[in-house]
């Protein structure tokens, strides 16, 4: 018997939860109930909480009530994917006869890769729709019981990506959901997205690495990695860094990538950072959902103005990605002063036009 | 409502559903109360054998077939009591009707511990709590600033806001 048992951070624990959670055989499971029970609730709290039953179900803490918590969420998130289903065919056929057709983005779409649709959240239903054709279906929709049909409508692509709408529309295939025949993202554009995006948010997910790491694992023998990592050489090595860190925590399979060599010569405050994101339950100190005032109010209260202070300071993987710069060893103040600039200027140029709104 | 009968055909409701099948058990989402109930396979294939023609005595046949063993009566019955209860029949079955409203300890006395099928089970099924992260509020949440809105309008806030 072991003298000394290793007590493993949060974050940690959560990664070996997640460790091969979205492929139909995830590796055997090796946590005690004790970890199970101090690693649910971040889970739960994340949106990780199904693939964590995945992981869990075939082992003996199957009947456990840590484990049967994670199981609720499952049937849930099974549950609303058939929903999601229905809304998503309700929704495609109305912007079809409105003239518009519709890129399915988020959601579903990333759902699809996973062995079973109930293993990741569902929100609303994100449709993205040229320039030409959003005014049509933001007609089509604007009678829409939004009680019933919770959709998000994005015109264009640039909230999602940097690359024109009609590289990406061009590149976009189509899926057959219940029968309907939907438009979704191009393979490769979709595995940079959800790079891309995972930075941008400082990874404070892990799911978004079992997406990444999804998406790496079921791609298709003609996956064209170049057209994936795009022309822009920083944005790149972005989408390694961030394959290389679902392959670092979570397993992700990348032999013979061309991202290989890169994943595993990750920066240390990356991997750093993204482990202690993971500590706390989601979103408890995620910024913006962390706020508890808005900025402007600590003019006039300033009780607590240290401690937002110190909650709104950037992010170093945010802040990185928000001023374009490289994944490297040196420090990040930089990237972060340089961001916190460029966020005070905004705040005080918005307090000038449009008074006391702001945050 | 059922009335004892000898030939009673329970009849599955259809309508306003979503039925979801998972690898071991059914689920379902009742869009007009807005519930949703997990059934184990018993309680599924009691449900799904509920078309309106069978009676109990072809329904608990139908189960013995799945099972390879004898399946008693009371087991459709404690099945039919849990999905009238859950509306998941067109017509409730209440206690009064049949064996209906037997409870599982008694089936338990009535055919043995060792009963080839599982017992039925019919839950409810509750939202595990921030089961459904989002990186940004939905509309008619409560917020605090326009930034934790998916719409970005937090209208109310910081004292009462609720996102549009």
């Amino acid at each position: 018997m072991a003298l000394f048992r290793i007590r493993h951070k949060p974050g940690e624990l959560v990664a070996r939860m997640l460790r091969g959670s979205w492929r139909r055989n995830p590796p055997e499971f090796d946590l005690s109930e004790s970890e199970l029970d101090q690693v649910v609730p971040l889970l739960l709290a994340s949106g990780a909480a199904a693939l964590g039953w995945w992981r869990v179900r075939n082992s003996s803490l199957k009947k456990t009530q840590p484990a049967l918590e994670l199981q609720q969420a499952y049937r849930l998130h099974s549950l609303q994917s058939a929903l999601h289903e229905s809304e998503i065919k309700d929704l495609v056929t109305l912007a079809r006869d409105a003239g518009a057709e519709p890129v399915l983005v988020k959601g579903w779409a990333v759902a699809r890769m996973y062995p079973e649709m109930g293993l990741r959240p569902y929100g609303d239903v994100d449709l993205c729709f040229s320039k030409e054709s959003y005014a049509k279906a933001e007609a089509a929709f604007s009678g829409l019981d939004r009680t019933t049909y919770q959709v998000d409508l994005h015109e264009g692509f640039s909230k999602l990506d940097g690359q024109s709408a009609e590289e990406l529309l061009s590149r976009s295939r189509t899926i057959s959901i219940g029968g309907l025949d939907v438009r979704v993202m191009g393979a490769e554009d979709q595995l940079r997205i959800l790079c891309t995006h995972a930075l941008r948010h400082s990874v404070w997910r892990p799911l978004w690495l079992c997406d990444i790491a999804a998406a790496v694992e079921s791609r298709a023998a003609d996956f064209d990695w170049q057209r994936c990592l795009g022309r822009d050489a920083r944005e790149a090595d972005w989408v390694a860094c961030a394959i290389g860190l679902a392959h670092r925590f979570l397993g992700a399979e990348i032999k013979t990538t061309p991202v290989e060599r890169r994943a595993n010569e990750l920066p240390g405050w990356l991997v750093r950072r993204t482990l202690k994101n993971w500590d706390a339950p989601f979103p408890e100190l995620y910024p913006p959902l962390s706020y508890t005032r808005q900025f402007v109010t600590y003019f006039r209260d300033p009780t607590g103005m240290l401690r937002t202070l110190r909650m709104r300071w950037p992010d170093p993987i945010e802040a990185t990605i928000r001023m374009r710069g490289p994944f490297n060893r040196f420090p990040r103040w930089p990237y972060q002063i340089a961001n916190a600039a460029g966020r005070i200027t905004m705040f005080l140029d918005g307090l000038r036009r449009s008074g006391p709104k702001l945050d | 409502m059922i009335s004892k009968k000898d030939h009673f055909t329970p009849k599955a409701r259809q309508e306003g559903l979503v039925v979801q099948q998972l690898e071991d058990e059914v689920l379902v989402y009742d869009n007009e109360r807005f519930k949703a109930h997990c059934l184990n396979r018993t309680a599924a294939l009691v449900w799904q054998h509920c078309n309106g023609k069978k009676t109990i005595q072809d329904i608990a046949l139908a189960l013995e077939k799945e099972a390879g063993s004898p399946v008693g009566e009371e087991v459709v019955w404690l099945a039919l009591g849990q999905l009238g209860k859950s509306r998941l029949l067109t017509e409730r079955v209440m206690p009064a009707a049949g064996k209906a409203g037997i409870s599982r300890r008694e089936v338990i006395r009535r055919v043995g511990i060792a009963t080839a099928v599982a017992l039925p089970v019919v839950t409810s099924i509750v939202a595990p709590k921030a089961a459904q992260a989002a990186n940004c509020l939905p509309s008619g949440s409560t917020c605090t600033t326009a930034v934790q809105c998916c719409s970005n309008l937090c209208p109310g806030a910081p004292s009462s806001g609720v996102c549009s």
